[in-house]
């Protein structure tokens, strides 16, 4: 027996004041009871592979995002009257703009901490998102998604549409120029839908854009509506994740009825709590020392005014370049009109999202297996779902490219329409060539990996 | 759930784990780690108190933020070999009796509400009204767009005016220049806004049929509005002769009725009809033929 447990025992025997952890325990079974199911819980086994921690990045995002976002609604305006700005950045003094962009000059050139916290907020946003994405492709090609996760695949799918969606309010909210026209293409893209476009796009918006009341709308559903939203899916997200448990790496002593891993607390609470922090200080570096949405620099949004190498937030690159690729094929049918931002706006995100959320029971019928599973494939071990997941991520990169292309144009001194041929070209051509060199590739070290 | 289905494998806590033991791993980095945030947490409110800039206030929050975390993380590594436990998965067909139960309850549950056959019927269907009744709500939310996606603020005889209310007059351009140009009293209309060129004689311009009498002394004025997605078509390429949207790139021929020549606009921005009055003010003949803008779909 160690000379710590001697210690225990003796204080034990001998009435010796209790440990304040033995009092902790005392008071939580009075007052809530089960204290035999919280004990077990205190050894809920995590598994110990860095895999892991892609889905807990995003997490540690939302907290970031949530408290640096608290602080900023303390000095935001969601008010588009116009007053004329006397503050501290000069360049724009006299200039009449909308109080919610002044409340945005304001936090971030004279309220103290104010523009560190802006851009932590931002950063958050950006990193949350890649989060999401990196943690979506490990769960795909690790096989994550099958029975009896499927649910949950389709929560977490959710998730990052409901996330994404959150960016880009959270992008529209200072009434800069950036922002005012993302939302008028939103406008125009509401618009092209067939039948309901402009009575849907109008009663979004309160009117014909640009309305005044605009960025009011926006407010409530960026800061409570998404948030909670966001909130309650991740809880349910994470709730199957505790009664299912992680899944695991193929290895010793693994199978789909056993897990091997190390107990909650303290090995794994300690060490979460310090990815938490790393988390935390990485994007708090980010926002002190890199620069993000520069809104003084755009000025403030007017409907007559806009601004070249235009961006939107990363992620919605992919579909900024699907609206620049797609060709200008405005349908006439009969007296109506079918705008050709329709197809990249609004069915090609469509397109796009429906087959994942399906995925599983697509792989499920292609497979004709639905059995449950525990323990995770590697990638190698599916060379089929390796091409179509590398097929799929050389179509949203091409496209992502598409949606700097001007940016691209100009650095590099190329010819735009070139450059935009070029890309029209590829975004077709090039996922089957990645998708059939992956499988290619993918099957040789299958077969590799089955012999030895 | 079987009573106590967990047990820990491997070695257990390995005895020797007091400094110096097999298994000891200096501390020194955890300390470090603390020590930064110790400096960290301290440079932070010194630095806020003074007014520092974002680049010392975030440095320090981040030092103290990574410090801790640092020393957390190494911490928990330190122990992650400590203990490897084991235990089972949830498997679905292990209680199938519970299951069995469960289908019963919900079984018997349903068939008390379900068997009054008509009162179940009335309240799938007063409840399915009541729910489509509340989307009258969204008509709360905005207007019908009758006819404001069909009209702008120019009407026949509306003056031109620069942003500032300037009027602009047949001497106001040169040949081969272009201002932005507002009807008067509307320089905030956002759908009215138009590019006014000074053509001059350049031999390039096609008058296209049926607007002979639109482009008065070399004036020729277009929506300024994408056709694509409604951002201003701001960029003019003096020599091509094109005006580009700095959104998406579409590229419009201004010598041949402002028709896409690039990108992925795929309408020409709406030509206004343009009139010079007795006192050499330029006037609009009418408002736009055609709609301005993005397309919708009751527009073709």
């Amino acid at each position: 027996m160690s000379e710590h447990r001697l210690k225990k025992s003796l204080g034990r025997a001998f009435g010796a004041a209790p440990s304040p952890a033995r009092r902790a325990a005392r008071w939580l079974d009075r007052n809530l009871g089960g204290s035999s199911i919280l004990r077990e819980e205190l050894r809920h086994i995590f598994p110990d592979s860095w895999a892991f921690f892609l889905g807990e990045i995003a997490l540690y995002c939302f907290i970031v995002l949530v408290v640096s976002g608290i602080f900023l609604a303390l000095f935001f305006h969601a008010s588009q009257a116009i007053v004329v700005y006397h503050g501290s950045y000069h360049p724009l003094a006299g200039v009449p703009m909308s109080d919610a962009y002044s409340s945005v000059l304001d936090l971030s050139w004279n309220v103290r901490a104010g523009l560190l916290i802006r851009q932590v907020h931002h950063w958050a946003a950006l990193v949350f998102v890649a989060a999401l994405i990196i943690h979506l492709m490990r769960m795909f090609f690790t096989g994550a998604y099958r029975r009896p996760r499927r649910i949950n695949w389709l929560i977490g799918l959710s998730l990052l549409l409901l996330v994404g969606f959150n960016g880009l309010m959270g992008y529209s909210l200072p009434d800069d120029l950036l922002s005012g026209t993302g939302l008028r293409i939103a406008f125009s893209i509401t618009e092209s839908i067939p039948f309901i476009g402009p009575t849907m796009a109008s009663v979004l918006f309160g009117g014909d854009f640009p309305t005044t009341g605009i960025i009011a709308r926006i407010y409530p559903v960026h800061i409570f509506l998404l948030p909670a939203a966001i909130a309650g899916l991740l809880g349910a997200h994470l709730g199957l994740l505790w009664l299912q448990r992680h899944t695991e790496f193929p290895g010793p002593g693994r199978n789909d009825r056993t897990m091997v891993g190390s107990p909650m607390v303290p090995q794994y609470a300690l060490r979460t709590t310090g990815y938490f922090l790393l988390l935390a200080g990485v994007i708090t570096a980010f926002g002190a020392l890199l620069q993000i949405n520069p809104v003084w620099l755009y000025g403030p949004f007017r409907a007559t005014d806009a601004t070249t190498s235009a961006q939107p937030d990363w992620y919605m690159g992919w579909l900024e370049g699907a609206v620049r690729l797609f060709p200008g094929w405005d349908i006439q049918i009969g007296g109506f009109l079918l705008p050709a931002i329709f197809w990249p706006a609004v069915i090609l995100p469509g397109l796009i999202f429906t087959p994942l959320f399906l995925w599983p029971w697509l792989d499920w019928l292609a497979m004709r297996d639905n059995q449950f599973y525990n323990v995770l494939q590697f990638p190698r071990q599916r060379p089929g779902r390796m091409a179509v997941g590398a097929g799929f991520f050389a179509f949203l990169t091409v496209l992502l490219v598409g949606g700097g292309d001007d940016v691209f144009a100009s650095v590099f001194g190329w010819s735009l329409p070139v450059l935009l041929r070029t890309l029209q070209i590829l975004v077709i051509v090039l996922p089957p060539i990645v998708a059939a060199l992956t499988y290619a590739i993918a099957r040789r070290r299958s077969e590799r990996w089955v012999v030895s | 759930m079987s009573p106590d289905p967990r047990q820990t494998s491997g070695a257990p806590a390995p005895a020797g784990h007091g400094p110096r033991g097999p298994g000891w791993v200096p501390t020194w980095p955890a300390t470090v780690g603390l020590l930064i945030t110790l400096v960290g947490a301290v440079g932070f409110a010194v630095s806020f108190i003074m007014d520092a800039s974002t680049q010392w206030l975030g440095g320090f929050l981040a030092a103290a933020l990574l410090g801790v975390g640092l020393a957390l993380a190494y911490w928990g590594r330190d122990l992650a070999g400590d203990e490897v436990i084991t235990g089972p998965y949830p498997v679905p067909h292990e209680d199938a009796e519970g299951r069995a139960a469960l289908g019963d309850a919900l079984d018997d549950s349903v068939e008390v509400i379900t068997r009054r056959h008509f009162l179940t019927k009335m309240l799938v269907f007063a409840g399915g009204v009541f729910v489509l009744s509340q989307v009258v709500l969204l008509g709360a939310l905005g207007p019908r767009p009758k006819n404001s996606l069909r009209t702008t603020s120019w009407r026949a005889g509306s003056r031109l005016v620069t942003f500032d209310g300037v009027p602009v007059t047949r001497d106001t351009l040169a040949a081969g220049t272009f201002l932005v140009a507002f009807p008067e009293g509307h320089t905030d209309s956002a759908d009215s806004q138009i590019t006014l060129l000074r053509i001059g004689g350049d031999p390039r311009f096609k008058t296209l049929a049926g607007r002979e009498t639109w482009s008065p002394e070399g004036y020729v004025a277009y929506s300024r509005v994408c056709t694509h997605a409604g951002c201003p078509v701001a960029q003019y390429e003096d020599e091509a002769r094109v005006i580009v949207c700095p959104c998406h790139q579409s590229t419009f021929d201004l010598m041949d009725g402002a028709q896409p020549v690039a990108g992925p606009a795929g309408r020409p921005l709406p030509q206004l009809p343009l009139a010079i009055d007795a006192q050499g003010n330029l006037t609009a003949q009418s408002d736009f033929t055609v709609p301005i803008g993005p397309g919708f779909w009751d527009e073709g």
